[in-house]
Order: C-alpha cells, then sequence, then structure tokens
C-alpha cells in the first residue's frame, strides 16, 4: 500500500490545457471546452473508459486545486448532538452559483393590502408610534397595563362611586349602573375589531 | 387542478404554506415514473438515478400510462400533487428503446423535456464493487465538451443535470464531502448537420492522495468509477417558451447584494473604510515658529489687515514666545496649558 502511495507522490498536481477551463465554484462544477477525440470514446474503443476517466480526473485536479484556493474556515463545533466529541471540519467558504438555473416556482407574489392599508394609505395615516403597554399610574404610584389583567381601562369597575355620564343623562341608561355599561363598552369594542379583522380575512 | 380549500388546521395550513413559492427556494424535489412500457432495465436505472438524488426524491413504483409529448397534464397533475418539480418518466418502446424522459416543471407547469435512451452501453449499481456514494452528499461535476455552451440541445443537458443532482445550495462546503464527481461528456465534437452524438454520465469517487509537488494543500486526485455507467441518445426534445423562461429566470429584488460603497476587504480580510475628509487650509497650518516669519513682517505691505486678524490670544503668545526665543509650540500645548503655567517653568 505504500509504494502505491509513493507513486502517487511524484505525480504533478497541476494540469495544462490547451483551452483553460471555467469553473462555476457555488455549484462545484467545471466547464471544459477543450477538443475531444470522436475515436477516443467510441464505444469500439477497448481503452474507451479509461480516457473517459483521464479527462475527468484532470478536471476534477483542476476543480479541486480551485475550491481548495478557496477561503478556508476550521470549525470545531459539534455536528452530530448526541455524540459529545467535536470534530474539527475544514469548511470552504463557496461563492455564489454563476451557473443560472430556473426556478421551481414563480417569485411570490406580494400580499394583497387590506381595506384598512389601502384607506392609510389614500388618507396618509401611518401606523402611530408604539409605546408600549404599559402607562404610569400617578395615583397608586406604579406602571400599570392599559388593558387587560388589572388593566387601566377598568379603572371605573372597583370605584365605590361613580359620576354618572352627562350621555346618559335622561336616556334609557340612566338607571343602570356606570360600571356595567362602561364594560358593555369594552365588550362592543372587542366584538367590533374581531369583525373587522374577519373582514380583511375574507379580502385576501 | 388540485382543489385546495381554506386548511381547517395548523398541520395541513403548514404543509400548504411548504408547498407555496418562496423567495429562497428549497432543493428540486424529483419524481421518478415507471411508464406504462416501462421495463426491468429502467426500473433499474431509475433506482439507481434515485440512489443519487436521495433525499430529495420520490419514486412511483405503479406504472403510469403517460405520454408527455401527446399530452403533459398527467405530468403537470404529478408535479403539483407530489410538489416535485423534477420527473423521469421510464418507457420503452421498438422506435425507442429503454427511453427515460427528463421533466422540469416551473410552476407546476412543464418547463422543459428531453429523452434520453439508454445505449447499449450501460453498468448499473449492483455491477460495481460496493463501495459506494453517501446520502446527501453535494456531488461535484464535470462537463466536457464544447458544445455543452454553445449548442442548444446540449446547453439543456446540462442545465438538467446541474438542476437534477446540486442539491442544496450552500455557502460553505465541507471538504471532507467532496467525495463523487457526477462528469457528462459528450461522446466526441461534431460538425452541424451530423447526428447528435451520446451523453456519457459517469459517478466517480475521488481518492487523494499526498503529493510532494501539491505541498501539504493540494493533494494528487485519481478517480475511481463508482456506477451508475449510462451513455444516452438523445431523443426529442421540448423547449421552454422565451416568456416563461424570463419568468422562471427573475431574480427576487430583495435578494439582491446591495453595494455598500467605500468599504473594502483587503486580501487578509481585514475591513478597510475610505472617508472623506474636507480640503485642508494649509495656509493656516503652524510651523516653526521663528520671528521672521511673523505676519507682521510680511513683504505685502498691507499690515493693517493681518494685524487685525490676530486676536489676544494669540498675541499673548507672541508675549511667550519672545521670552522664550526659539521654541516648538505646538497647537494641544497652547491649549491645555495656561499660559502662566509655562512662565513658572
Amino acid at each position: 500500500m505504500s509504494s502505491a502511495a509513493d507513486n502517487y507522490k511524484s505525480l504533478p498536481v497541476t494540469v495544462e490545457k490547451p483551452i483553460p477551463v471555467t469553473y462555476d465554484l457555488g455549484n462545484l462544477t467545471v466547464f471544459d471546452s477543450n477538443v475531444l477525440d470522436k475515436n477516443e470514446l467510441d464505444s469500439s474503443n477497448a481503452k474507451r473508459e479509461e480516457n473517459l476517466r483521464n479527462i475527468t480526473r484532470d478536471n476534477v485536479q483542476l476543480l479541486i486545486n480551485q475550491i481548495l484556493s478557496l477561503p478556508i474556515r476550521n470549525t470545531t463545533d459539534s455536528v452530530g448532538g448526541s455524540n459529545s466529541q467535536s470534530a474539527t471540519m475544514t469548511l470552504v467558504q463557496l461563492p455564489d452559483p454563476s451557473s443560472e438555473l430556473p426556478r421551481e416556482k414563480p417569485l411570490p407574489k406580494p400580499k394583497a393590502p387590506t381595506k384598512w392599508e389601502q384607506f392609510a394609505a389614500k388618507k396618509g395615516i401611518r401606523p402611530k408610534e408604539r409605546a408600549g403597554k404599559m402607562v404610569y399610574d400617578e395615583e397608586a404610584g406604579e406602571w400599570v397595563p392599559k388593558w387587560g389583567y388589572k388593566g387601566a381601562n377598568k379603572k371605573l369597575d372597583d370605584q365605590w362611586l361613580v359620576e354618572v355620564d352627562d350621555n346618559v343623562k335622561n336616556t334609557e341608561n340612566e338607571l343602570i349602573d356606570p360600571r356595567t355599561l362602561s364594560r358593555a363598552e369594552r365588550k362592543k369594542l372587542v366584538k367590533k375589531n374581531e369583525l373587522q379583522h374577519k373582514r380583511n380575512l375574507r379580502q385576501r | 387542478m388540485i382543489r385546495t380549500v381554506k386548511p381547517k388546521n395548523a398541520r395541513a395550513k403548514r404543509a400548504l404554506e411548504k408547498k407555496e413559492a418562496k423567495l429562497v427556494e428549497n432543493v428540486k424535489q424529483a419524481l421518478f415514473i415507471p411508464g406504462q412500457t416501462c421495463n426491468k432495465l429502467l426500473h433499474d436505472a431509475m433506482v439507481d438515478l434515485s440512489a443519487l438524488k436521495k433525499p430529495d426524491m420520490k419514486r412511483f413504483s405503479k406504472k403510469n400510462d403517460v405520454h408527455p409529448f401527446e399530452d403533459a397534464s398527467r405530468l403537470e397533475f404529478f408535479s403539483e400533487k407530489n410538489d416535485c418539480s423534477l420527473m423521469v418518466l421510464g418507457t420503452h418502446s421498438k422506435k425507442r428503446r429503454n427511453n427515460l424522459t427528463f421533466v422540469r416543471t416551473f410552476g407546476y407547469k412543464i418547463y422543459d423535456m428531453i429523452e434520453l435512451q439508454i445505449a447499449e452501453n450501460y453498468k448499473l449499481l449492483s455491477e460495481f464493487k460496493k463501495q459506494t456514494f453517501a446520502v446527501g452528499l453535494k456531488p461535484m461535476f464535470t462537463f466536457q465538451g464544447a458544445a455543452f455552451d454553445t449548442h442548444p440541445v446540449y446547453k439543456q443537458v446540462k442545465s438538467l443535470f446541474l438542476d437534477f443532482f446540486r442539491g442544496a445550495q450552500t455557502e460553505l462546503q465541507d471538504v471532507a464531502g467532496l467525495q463523487h464527481v457526477i462528469a457528462v461528456t459528450i461522446q466526441g465534437d461534431f460538425q452541424d448537420g451530423e447526428a447528435l452524438p451520446n451523453v456519457l454520465f459517469r459517478v466517480y469517487k475521488l481518492k487523494t492522495y499526498r503529493s510532494d509537488q501539491g505541498g501539504r494543500k493540494l493533494p494528487r486526485v485519481e478517480l475511481e468509477e463508482i456506477g451508475p455507467r449510462f451513455d444516452f441518445k438523445i431523443g426529442r426534445i421540448h423547449t421552454p417558451s422565451p416568456e416563461m423562461v424570463k419568468e422562471a429566470h427573475k431574480r427576487a429584488k430583495q435578494l439582491e447584494t446591495k453595494t455598500v460603497k467605500n468599504v473594502e476587504r483587503d486580501s487578509m480580510g481585514d475591513k478597510l473604510g475610505r472617508i472623506h475628509v474636507g480640503k485642508q487650509d494649509l495656509s493656516k497650518m503652524q510651523t516653526r515658529k521663528l520671528k521672521g516669519l511673523k505676519s507682521k513682517y510680511d513683504q505685502n505691505s498691507v499690515n493693517s489687515e493681518t494685524e487685525d486678524y490676530v486676536n489676544d490670544n494669540e498675541e499673548h503668545l507672541r508675549s511667550v514666545d519672545e521670552s522664550y526665543g526659539e521654541d516648538f509650540v505646538t497647537a494641544t500645548d497652547i491649549e491645555a496649558e495656561p499660559p502662566t503655567k509655562r512662565q513658572k517653568k
């Protein structure tokens, strides 16, 4: 075995070609446009496979030389998650493929704007800057969420005394507890928003 | 067309999303279909080709009566149903012996088709030694023959084989993963008007030896054939329409990298930036201080203007200068230390 390895030691690692080959290193590909002899590759030729292998060998040698001259990165990341031993991997950084190949599917189309997005674009409404969910409650002296559990919009609910709103005065709602009224108001808003969301989904 | 309904559960939704057109595409899946007249050889050939394409492939076991050049709608259906854009159909007839039709689709519509007939000189994977390629490794390719760049048919063959077997697009390639090479060769050069020569499909395994000439870095490469081995005779061809080609080669604008101005990397991999500073005003530069160089001794007789220019601060400096005679004073010195301190020194 060692003698065989010794034989290869003296062999060259460079190849001379009349027409230089071209590469697409992103696809690990070499294109050789040199003249191919018809007789050498004819199926009646006994040495056909040998000739073919020699041509290919030269090209692969050129390709390997080219690949190994690319920037190399060594990593010691363990590849398999299960085994704890980490092996060093030698990675070559490939350039982008240069051969143009057809896509599998057309480019994804941009999503159609929702009714609100159309309206906002027409009116020039931009999304308001998000200040976050929390607001400062001056009376309590702490940060509370704007909505949700212990939200600031539920302030009325646990007051012992609530003023009757001017809008409600002299209507049929006058005698209803203002706390339940404010709760009903909130629920109505949630419902309205859900309806709009559904409508937008249907438009897509 | 396959009836698509709105997904009712998350799994169905995910499955549909997987099928959708993507900006960065997945590896093209291949589908191997035995035709109605498929024979043992074609079956074995398809098994071997699918072994090269693993794991991105599906193989049908039942025969299907498909005639792609007459009516391709069934293939389009298969493509959509299985989400495969590469298909290989095996058919055999007296006129077209051992025929493999390689089909590519674009958006579930036929993109191009080419018939490659297996000529007599073939050798299957099982007839080679047991040593073979590992599953899922990215192969290397060599395309040998000038016609791959010039002749439209061979261009299509080249594009097809590259598309078919290249696997995932990676930025980083493990050197140990460079194990096998797919060699596609044209059987000799040819003139216009002659019959198209066969395409020789070979797969070799790489063997590398340390060489004295290459040093530590470059090895001597030797090849060993591991199969399968096919000589393909070219049959009928279907080429895509120009509009479809244009559509299929569109590049996403979002993926194009913006060129960053004034930032470069040198050969060592260091980042270099170039910035632009305004033009320097050399007339105000502080040079060596000498009595004779003072602006009041300037040759141009209009002294009054230059005298105006000198402000209080500089007048103070002048007094310091006189006490010390010739001295180097830089701008930072003047600003940092109050003049009284200097005099104490």
